[in-house]
């Protein structure tokens, strides 16, 4: 691993990149620190999260060893070339097998993600993210001493089993679904004539002394105290209550679960190097594309003045980066940048306007080219301000556009498949089967909600009154758990809270299920009561517990 | 970042082989069991083995991929791995409790080796890279590199050359010849040929293991009311002739031993495989044999008795070698291996401590196989 500072050509091309992407194109980035790797280190470096340094972890060397196996005999390439960590300051990996034109894209398309991930509404900028994980790192490997390598081993693996379950961007995060401290907000108290308490003290003396007409405000006074009372004797024992699902499930137990300060340390470590991940998920298209975007444009300033030499060559290069997919396989590469293209055409013709969107006449529309004052740049930068994937989507992408960027293309084998009908049939050839656009956006944007996994939730940190942790399989019409994995990944669960785990979810006929494993046992009984989200979200809300 | 080492996974690829190895201990079962005639895969010095990939477990869907790459919950496929073949068999040796196997002819025959761990300052290889270290040192000491005076010539003097020394070892080297003889007077086909297979399988590796694999010569012998050597193909595809004898299977492997061979610094080994079924005449020749001659040829000696057919008469050779295993217990060796199940006790029987084998066929001989 060299800074690209001991190589005078790249140092040279980087400051090219560097000056149109500042100077000439005003891109708003942060310090960012370029490396080359070789092909080695490369593929390190991709499986420690894009972090220079990791602990060691069994899970790593399985990866490093299957895919140097797999490119070895020819299942896979092994050119790769660039990953970036995003934050302040960017370090960027570069591959010191690739030719200048490659490294000088790669330094461009850098430069992309950086600003993407300082604008952005997610905002994916923490300071000194890399520097902090190194720092992590070395914490980990001083707990794995303390604690040895089996319970180190055994501890990691638990926590391994729920990374994927980091959320720290949901709406049910860590900040909004746990409320910490001892004061408790008047809007806690809900009014008792929403909901009725379980048990109602009434006594009939003291509805003597104020009549028979107060009795219901007696009643709502006792609820209001009873309710107060409940949740000071629960923070006071745990310092910290639900106030809505959480989401978050990684962080919940990361920052809630009994654990010594190693163990603390590998929690804290993997929620670091994880949490990122969904700001990839939720921005992926808008970010991939805004760097092709940036990458094509300082490019051709960069083979304008001879910087880089081999046009043709990266073209081709560009084109296969930017290959169109169908829909359930997109290439944000690809659909981000012609989004971004397209955005940026229609914008100078002024078609991104409320009188073009409110035009009837049809001829009218075709021939619009009213352009607008403001700067396409200006406009593109404020939807990166403002807005994810999601909303990318839903408000450009038309059922033209997935016609003209062939997301609705699909192979004829993968048509075979997947079993389409002849309604669903647009046109075909030998080679592909056009499909009516009309659904596709509309999947496409379901992925966004569940990202075709499992939503889960902790709903109760204090299950049964025995400390357990009860979480919420959401029902989101994908299916079933895997349920060989269910025990395993529970136990796993149960080993970081060090209680009890039960986890709501339900069969293949849609009947409830509670799952648990109490005192090493898993158990898995019918549920009938399995509530939909809203009735979740209601019971914790007004602070009753499940049954 | 202050400073900018490798960056390396080779801690963690260390522990994932580690993992994998206590992987394989707890499975060597499944590895045995899956050796096939060809044996294992090997690949130069390693064995190359696939398994169900392992990964976390996590709450997934049934079907899980859908959009996107897939994930940690993705069907994690098959892993391909390779482990060095001499672990693999201390593994399986430590597995099976399995003592090493007796080596005669020590200091008659030597393997000679050189390792280059010394140096020194005459020689014949020199070594670069320690020569160029006190040059520079001597250049800084006389002057004549000091970067900041712009002075970079390095002197190179006769003193500073320094040679790698061969460190010349020499390690008794053995030799084994182990006679594999097979009945085929008997319907050696389907699961009979199968655990016959894996069963041979496995001794070529373990005595390939001790020997080292160029040391050892396999040889196979078969029989009918006549006794051939084959090669180790024939071996499993040859058709009977009718007629069981298996003596003189046993006489052809001794003259084969004493005519080719020279006994003082040859390890010879014997393995016999059939249904058992021999006349009685048949095997008390062969036990007269064995007390004759054999015993004083080979190291190890042994029986196998594997699926006899229903409403055969008996264990007869067996039960007849029986008590020269009694009495030679450290090179006489019988067992039945009568189902896929019993391979390791079979495995055990042939190779283990003599204290650790309880009697062939035994309850107690299945019982002690530590899986």
């Amino acid at each position: 691993m060299i800074g690209i500072g001991t190589h005078p050509d790249l140092e040279l091309l980087r400051k090219r990149v560097m000056h149109y992407a500042v100077k000439e194109f005003g891109m708003t980035l942060p310090e960012i620190r370029f490396f080359l790797l070789n092909s080695d280190e490369f593929m390190s470096v991709l499986e420690k999260g894009v972090f220079p340094v990791s602990p060691t972890n069994i899970w790593e060397g399985k990866e490093v060893i299957t895919k140097r196996h797999r490119v070895k005999v020819g299942l896979e390439p092994g050119i790769y070339y660039e990953v970036v960590q995003c934050g302040n300051p960017s370090y960027a990996y570069l591959n010191d097998g690739n030719n200048l034109v490659n490294q000088a894209s790669v330094m461009a398309h850098v430069c992309g993600h950086a600003e993407f991930s300082k604008l952005n509404v997610l905002q994916d900028i923490e300071e000194n993210r890399t520097e902090k994980v190194m720092w992590l790192t070395s914490q980990v490997e001083l707990a794995k001493r303390f604690l040895g390598d089996d319970d180190y081993r055994r501890y990691w693996n638990a926590a391994a089993s729920i990374t994927q379950f980091t959320r720290p961007m949901s709406q049910y995060n860590l900040g909004n679904s746990v409320e910490h401290d001892n004061i408790i907000p008047e809007e806690m108290i809900v009014d008792s004539t929403e909901t009725k308490p379980p048990i109602t003290y009434f006594s009939s003396s003291i509805s003597e002394l104020y009549g028979e007409g107060n009795a219901k405000d007696i009643r709502d006074r006792i609820n209001v105290e009873q309710k107060r009372r409940k949740q000071r004797i629960e923070m006071s024992r745990s310092g910290y209550r639900l106030k809505a699902p959480c989401q978050d499930v990684f962080g919940f137990i990361a920052e809630h679960a009994p654990a010594n300060e190693s163990e603390r340390d590998i929690l804290s470590y993997l929620y670091a190097v994880n949490k990122n991940s969904e700001f990839i998920m939720r921005t992926q298209i808008m970010n991939e594309g805004w760097c092709m975007y940036w990458e094509s444009k300082i490019m051709n300033k960069l083979f304008g003045e001879d910087s880089v030499t081999g046009l043709i060559d990266y073209s081709k290069t560009f084109s296969g980066v930017c290959a169109p997919r169908p829909w359930y396989r997109r290439n944000p590469y690809h659909l981000g940048f012609v989004m971004w293209k397209q955005i940026e055409k229609d914008f100078k013709k002024g078609k991104l306007s409320m009188e073009y969107t409110n035009e009837k006449d049809v001829d009218v529309k075709r021939q619009w080219n009213r352009p607008p004052k403001q700067d396409p740049i200006e406009f593109m930068r404020h939807l990166v301000r403002t807005i994810t994937d999601f909303e990318f989507i839903r408000r450009y992408l038309t059922d033209e556009l997935i016609e003209k960027f062939h997301l609705n293309r699909v192979p004829i084998r993968d048509a075979e498949r997947m079993g389409l009908s002849q309604e669903d049939v647009v046109k075909h050839n030998d080679e592909w089967v056009w499909l009516n656009p009309d659904n596709i956006k509309e999947q496409m944007l379901d992925n966004f909600t569940h990202f075709h996994r499992p939503r889960i939730y902790v709903v109760d940190h204090d299950y049964n009154g025995e400390g357990a942790l009860l979480l919420y399989h959401r029902d989101d019409n994908l299916g079933i758990l895997k349920s060989n994995w269910i025990e395993p990944t529970m136990r796993h669960i149960s080993k970081l809270w060090k209680s009890p785990v039960y986890l709501m979810t339900y069969d293949d006929d849609g009947e409830g299920i509670m799952a648990s494993v109490v005192k090493h046992k898993f158990t898995e009984e019918d549920y009938p009561e399995y509530p939909d989200f809203e009735e979740v979200r209601e019971t914790i809300r007004t602070g009753l517990k499940f049954i | 970042m202050p400073n900018t080492p490798d960056i390396s996974s080779a801690d963690s690829e260390g522990a994932f082989s580690d993992f994998i190895d206590s992987y394989i201990g707890e499975g060597i079962k499944n590895i045995i069991n899956n050796i096939d005639e060809r044996g294992l895969d090997i690949r130069g010095d390693e064995v190359v083995f696939e398994v169900d990939g392992i990964c976390p477990p996590t709450f997934v869907y049934d079907d899980a991929g859908g959009e996107g790459e897939g994930g940690i919950g993705s069907d994690p496929g098959k892993l391909v791995f390779s482990i060095p073949f001499e672990r693999l068999m201390e593994l399986v040796a430590k597995k099976l409790s399995l003592p090493n196997l007796k080596k005669v002819g020590d200091g008659k025959i030597t393997e000679v080796t050189e390792h280059y761990k010394s140096f020194g300052s005459t020689g014949v290889i020199l070594d670069k890279r320690r020569t160029f270290k006190r040059a520079i040192k001597t250049s800084i000491g006389l002057g004549t590199f000091n970067p900041d005076e712009d002075k970079y010539d390095i002197m190179i003097r006769r003193r500073d050359r320094r040679y790698k020394q061969p460190l010349i070892e020499e390690k008794p080297k053995f030799k084994a010849v182990v006679f594999y003889v097979g009945d085929i007077s008997y319907s050696t086909w389907g699961e009979r040929l199968e655990l016959e297979k894996k069963v041979v399988s496995f001794i070529q590796m373990w005595t390939d293991y001790n020997y080292g694999i160029r040391n050892v010569e396999h040889r196979f012998v078969v029989h009918d009311s006549e006794a051939h050597e084959v090669t180790q193909d024939q071996f499993y595809t040859v058709d009977n002739a009718g007629g069981t004898e298996a003596l003189p299977a046993f006489e052809l492997c001794n003259n084969i031993a004493l005519s080719e061979y020279n006994p003082a610094n040859t390890n010879f080994y014997l393995f016999y495989f059939g249904d058992g079924e021999v006349f009685e005449f048949d095997a008390e020749s062969i036990r007269e044999l064995l007390y004759q001659d054999s015993l004083r040829i080979y190291n190890r000696i042994g029986i196998t008795e594997v699926m006899p057919s229903q409403g055969s008469w008996g264990s007869c050779l067996v039960d007849t070698i029986a008590p020269v295993e009694q009495g030679y217990p450290d090179i006489v060796r019988v067992s039945k291996l009568h189902e896929k199940e019993k391979i390791f006790a079979t495995i055990k029987r042939l190779f283990g401590h003599n204290s650790e084998v309880p009697p062939a066929g035994s309850k107690e001989e299945d019982e002690n196989i530590p899986f």
